[in-house]
């Protein structure tokens, strides 16, 4: 009895939570369908504002921006990464507690910090240093660093990679290339998860791209933002759109880490049985 | 029989690539080019940038001297002390509502059944990207002057509604508890799981009720969490950028607006004040995670005492 009373309670607070944290997203999605909300209930039911922004040419611009600048840091951060974890897995195990420490502060640096600190060294320099977008580019590398580099060690501590290379050796693979042949693919699935995430983080960046990019770069954010002062109902069109983006990524990653339960264990088993040949 | 023998030639011979390994690894060093980009990375994106910052906020502009003036300035200029205080206090506040709710809203998720705690986790992880600009405009319409809520609230004459101004510290506050919500309890999920079934049966079986229970086995196992997730969700709050900005602009003294401001203004850039108060900013995250990590000690070393 005192069971069904605590399951009621326990309902009641996610139903409660849920509806808190469904209010302003679906509001946002009724304000964009209307013409008016000025009294009780909205008015003049209409996809009018869905229209003018598709048929906008000026809002393709920044999203296509957004998706570039979203992926291209994310690819080039896991590249890097993985080419690191290279020398660290075969080479020098022990560094491994630094790589740790170097990966992990920009976590704790959240992004003001990172992005004030990397435009006041570099604003002043001369160009490579002082474009832009390079600059936003190595901004969101070292932003998204931590996650990548949970992912890339997560998935290296699932498949024994000393066990692998040690074997691709013996069919007479040198070092690197065993690394790059037999290790790295075997890493793709379990990095995918992170690699979304990271996406997804940037995707919704405004900190660093308003403070870095500013007009150099508009993005949807700064798009979204600048239309704040214009349009109620186009900005929450705009900012459905852009959600709707966003779950699109995380459902990616949600179907990835479904499949990745399975194929871990199948990765395993194909690693033992790469051994005992 | 067969399996044991390919099994010892190919231990053996793991050995010798081992060996093979080490010699290689002794020949040449050519695969620490692997490490290269890793480095350049780090030290140009990571390392310089904040060292020059933190010691720049020890310079005086243009000359170039030693000083603590730009850390005095914080203090001696109203703006920027309410900066300090503002954020410290809406952190504060966001935090420990948001730890709270989190509390009962993993608790929740822990005693639930299978389908309950996957439909609310996935609430939970989609509204966690709500945040930023659009979070800000859409609690503008929701409670702004011309939103949604003041129209409902002038309709039925509720007065609290009609005159909410968003644009407040309170405004500020509720707008941030949105965010702690799913990322507070997420993170408190875990954490439960490590509550065994076998503790509540002993302090029922001794003749404690829940309430008891909850005070002298649940908060203390789950003080770590508590504490670790309160300093994640300060931080969070400390440096959030975005929400405050398309909330208020420059209109509310906040440290991450006032930093920026520093240096990406249209009039003067300060970069020496604005890396103090960036440092400042900083000071205030790892205290927080310094002093969680103190109390949690203190706690470890009194419940050890009990022990004896």
């Amino acid at each position: 009895m005192a069971n069904r009373g605590k399951q009621k309670l326990n309902l009641t607070i996610m139903v409660l939570l849920s509806a808190y944290l469904i209010l302003p997203l679906g509001l946002t999605f009724l304000y964009s369908l209307f013409q008016e909300w000025t009294s009780m209930l909205p008015t003049g039911f209409t996809l009018r504002y869905y229209v003018d922004l598709f048929q906008d040419p000026g809002f393709y611009l920044p999203i296509l921006r957004t998706l570039i600048i979203s992926t291209v840091p994310v690819l080039l951060c896991t590249a890097i990464t993985i080419l690191a974890m290279y020398v660290i897995v075969v080479h020098h195990p022990k560094w491994q507690k630094y790589m740790q420490i170097f990966c992990t502060i920009p976590y704790s640096l959240q992004g003001v910090i990172l992005a004030i600190s990397i435009l006041a060294l570099y604003s002043g320099l001369p160009l490579p240093f002082s474009d832009r977008i390079a600059m936003l580019v190595c901004t969101y590398c070292i932003l998204i660093l931590p996650y990548i580099y949970r992912g890339i060690q997560n998935s290296l501590n699932a498949i024994n990679a000393r066990q692998l290379i040690e074997a691709a050796m013996l069919l007479g693979y040198k070092p690197l290339a065993a690394y790059l042949r037999v290790v790295v693919p075997n890493l793709l699935s379990g990095i995918t998860v992170s690699f979304l995430l990271s996406v997804s983080l940037l995707f919704g960046d405004f900190v660093v791209v308003n403070i870095i990019g500013g007009s150099y770069y508009p993005t949807a954010q700064m798009y979204l933002y600048k239309m704040m002062f214009r349009s109620g109902q186009q900005t929450s069109a705009m900012i459905v759109i852009l959600f709707a983006l966003t779950l699109l990524i995380s459902a990616g990653v949600l179907v990835l880490q479904q499949r990745n339960k399975k194929s871990v264990a199948h990765k395993q088993e194909v690693a033992d049985g790469f051994h005992t040949i | 029989m067969l399996n044991e023998q390919a099994l010892a030639s190919a231990n053996q011979s793991s050995i010798q690539t081992l060996q093979r390994f080490n010699g290689f690894r002794a020949k040449r060093r050519t695969y620490l080019l692997a490490l290269l980009p890793f480095i350049v990375l780090i030290i140009t994106y990571e390392l310089a940038p904040l060292m020059t910052m933190v010691i720049r906020s020890f310079l005086t502009p243009k000359t170039g001297e030693f000083t603590f003036a730009n850390y005095a300035a914080i203090f001696q200029k109203k703006l920027y002390r309410d900066a300090v205080f503002n954020s410290l206090s809406l952190s504060l506040f966001s935090a420990g509502i948001g730890i709270v709710i989190a509390f009962f809203g993993a608790k929740a998720i822990y005693e639930s059944t299978l389908k309950r705690r996957n439909t609310f986790m996935s609430i939970l992880n989609m509204t966690s990207n709500f945040a930023g600009v659009p979070l800000a405009f859409s609690y503008i319409i929701l409670l702004g002057n011309a939103g949604v809520l003041i129209h409902l609230g002038r309709h039925f004459g509720i007065s609290f509604l009609e005159n909410y101004n968003l644009y407040s510290f309170s405004g500020l506050v509720l707008v941030y508890v949105y965010f702690q919500i799913p990322l507070g309890t997420m993170l408190m999920v875990p954490a439960f799981q490590g509550l065994k079934q076998e503790w509540r049966e002993a302090v029922s079986l001794l003749g404690g009720g829940s309430v008891r229970y909850w005070f002298k086995v649940g908060l203390p196992v789950l003080l770590p969490s508590l504490l670790g997730t309160f300093s994640v969700l300060f931080s969070n709050a400390v440096a959030a950028y975005a929400t405050a900005y398309a909330l208020l602009g420059g209109n509310f003294s906040l440290l991450p607006i006032r930093i920026s401001e520093q240096f990406v203004g249209d009039v003067l850039q300060r970069k020496e004040f604005g890396s103090a108060l960036a440092v400042m900013l900083m000071v205030l995250m790892v205290g927080v995670t310094i002093l969680s990590n103190w109390l949690l000690k203190r706690a470890g070393q009194q419940r050890s005492t009990y022990g004896k």
